[in-house]
């Protein structure tokens, strides 16, 4: 006796090609969960660096040309 | 940027984006070894038997998908920010990126050109309704802005004249066809050589309400830098539309809070509220058609279906830095029903495309070219999630469960609802549901393929533009030949120009749109 799901035959769920299909969603689901949790995680600042070295303002930006950098 | 190109935009994300799924596809069946797996059953409370798949995937499997996630961030980020530091590096003597900071540093040095101002420009088409809301807005500003411009394009309503009870300024477009975009040409034409360095636009829409701090912010930030070219606002859904609206809402709010951790790095400027330093527009009316596409002597591309996300990448391009600071809020109309969504998000997702078409593979456009693969990804794989899912459903004999993938799915649940959290409870309890918003998500994926099928096949765009109010009976009959009445929007329908024998490059396609903005999934 065929065992049957609800409309296709349970046997498909053990065929190498399901077996490949799953694997590739499971991978891509692992991959979106990854990208989902990162934005879960707080934003790393590089505010220490940013201002160091070359980012570093040798002149005032400001609009007003003696106003401090 | 040719024809041909524009064209093969959409078919270069389809290959990319196939090619991807492949080589996944590939890689999966050269590593695989058949897994039969063996639900084991358990009762529970000695009556309710269930079965359940305790295997967990194989470790090489997890790392393989961390690793492909770890590289996919690493690349986007790390692109971005080498691009936006070459950019923001510019030496003073570069012609072509005449808005990089240290040009205009140099240009401007020692020189103090006045006070920061705010000209505000209104765009409205038919917006007696909604203006006086809009004006009101700008009244409660914390610093209201020094002047204020209705821009009245090809008006049949009482536009002008409540423009003028309401005490401000209009400005009457003579001959525009290039909708909005053609409008604050003309607009800005006659404003533009009377402005100086500190003077700045802010372009607004007539149904959007900025929050009270915006123009003082913008100014703030205006005064302390001299080199920032554009500050941008970051829009968020208006009450409404129930779950549709909720839908809209969530994204938005995501998309928020995605700017505010990339602390106001922008991917739009948003047409619903930004404000741009008037020597950012004179520069990019000034390139166009040399350094950056587009008839020379406009602000805005008026080919260009998204042209705010045009002329966002167009001053990216020229050099210019821009903020989107978290003050800024703007909060602005959504679609009401689906078919105005999906006509919506046609829009943008053409919109986008044809303006990637128009700039080509340029480091400014590397980002935006990666959110369309990413997008054109996205599709691909919730399909196959959801084919999956189906196949599970109805060929299992017996339901079996899988403790892993549920924990997975709890993982999803939390991120969908703490990126949603600032909405409130109805936005929680949505987002912790995840599959409406997949099926929402599915949709709007829809309008992505849609969009790029149609500019594969060359099909243009046509307007049908929609009143706000209706206002009469004859007015809806004189425009029922190229508009369409629906609750105040604006709606796009897709005609293939092409096999009704109209000439490719017809001015009759060139039809365009209002934007709001483009790419919220980010």
């Amino acid at each position: 006796m065929v065992v049957q799901g609800i409309l296709f035959p349970e046997e498909w769920l053990t065929t190498d090609w399901f077996s490949i299909f799953a694997t590739v969603v499971a991978i891509n689901t692992l991959v979106y969960v990854v990208l989902g949790v990162s934005k879960l995680l707080p934003v790393w600042h590089l505010r220490f660096f940013k201002r160091g070295g070359r980012n570093r303002r040798g002149e005032t930006r400001s609009i007003y040309p003696d106003a401090k950098p | 940027m040719s024809r041909f190109f524009q064209r093969i935009v959409g078919l270069a994300v389809i290959v990319i984006v196939l090619a991807a799924s492949g080589l996944l596809w590939w890689a999966v069946t050269v590593q695989h070894s058949p897994t039969m797996w063996d639900p084991i059953a358990v009762t529970i409370g000695g009556v309710w038997q269930v079965m359940y798949s305790a295997e967990l995937p194989r470790l090489r499997l997890v790392a393989v998908a961390l690793a492909l996630a770890l590289i996919m961030i690493i690349i986007v980020v790390a692109a971005e920010r080498i691009v936006s530091r070459r950019y923001r590096r510019t030496p003073p003597h570069r012609a072509e990126r005449p808005l990089a900071p240290r040009v205009v540093m140099a240009r401007t040095r020692g020189q103090f050109a006045g006070e920061v101002t705010v000209t505000a420009l209104i765009p409205a088409h038919n917006e007696e309704a909604s203006l006086p809301a809009t004006i009101a807005s700008l009244r409660a500003q914390t610093s209201p802005p020094e002047r204020v411009i209705v821009v009245a394009d090809n008006c049949t309503d009482d536009t002008v004249r409540v423009a003028r009870e309401a005490g401000v300024e209009v400005f009457e477009t003579v001959n525009n066809v290039h909708k909005k975009g053609g409008a604050l040409n003309q607009a800005l034409t006659d404003l533009l050589p009377n402005l100086g360095d500190n003077d700045t636009v802010l372009v607004m829409d007539a149904d959007t309400q900025l929050g009270p701090e915006f123009i003082a912010t913008a100014k703030r930030h205006f005064t302390d830098d001299r080199a920032l070219m554009a500050v941008g606002g970051l829009f968020s859904g208006e009450e409404g539309h129930g779950l549709l609206g909720q839908f809209q809402r969530n994204e938005y709010f995501r998309y928020q809070r995605e700017i505010r951790r990339r602390d106001g790095r922008v991917f739009v400027l948003t047409g619903t509220g930004t404000a741009f330093r008037a020597t950012a527009l004179k520069a990019v009316a000034d390139s166009r058609g040399r350094a950056i596409p587009g008839l020379q002597g406009d602000v805005y591309d008026t080919f260009a279906l998204t042209e705010d996300n045009e002329l966002t990448i167009a001053i990216k391009s020229l050099g210019g830095l821009m903020v989107s600071p978290p003050e800024c809020t703007v909060v602005t109309e959504l679609m009401p029903s689906w078919g105005m969504l999906w006509a919506q998000r046609l829009r943008w997702q053409r919109g986008a495309l044809e303006n990637l078409g128009a700039y080509g593979i340029t480091p400014q456009t590397f980002r935006y070219w990666a959110q369309q693969i990413a997008i054109g990804y996205g599709v691909f794989a919730l399909a196959a999630y959801f084919v999956l899912i189906l196949l599970m459903i109805f060929a299992m004999d017996t339901w079996v469960w899988f403790p892993f993938w549920l924990s997975i799915g709890l993982l999803f649940a939390l991120e969908r609802m703490v990126t949603a959290w600032h909405g409130g409870w109805r936005a929680r309890i949505l987002s912790v549901l995840i599959f409406p918003e997949l099926v929402y998500d599915s949709f709007l994926n829809l309008a992505f393929l849609k969009g790029v099928f149609e500019i594969s096949s060359g099909q243009r765009p046509t307007w049908k533009h929609v009143e706000h109010t209706p206002s009469s009976a004859q007015a809806a009959e004189e425009s029922s030949l190229l508009t369409e009445h629906v609750l105040g929007q604006e709606v796009v329908s897709v005609v293939d120009l092409t096999a009704q024998g109209e000439p490719a490059g017809s001015t009759l396609a060139r039809h365009h749109a209002e934007s709001e903005n483009t790419e919220v999934r980010a």
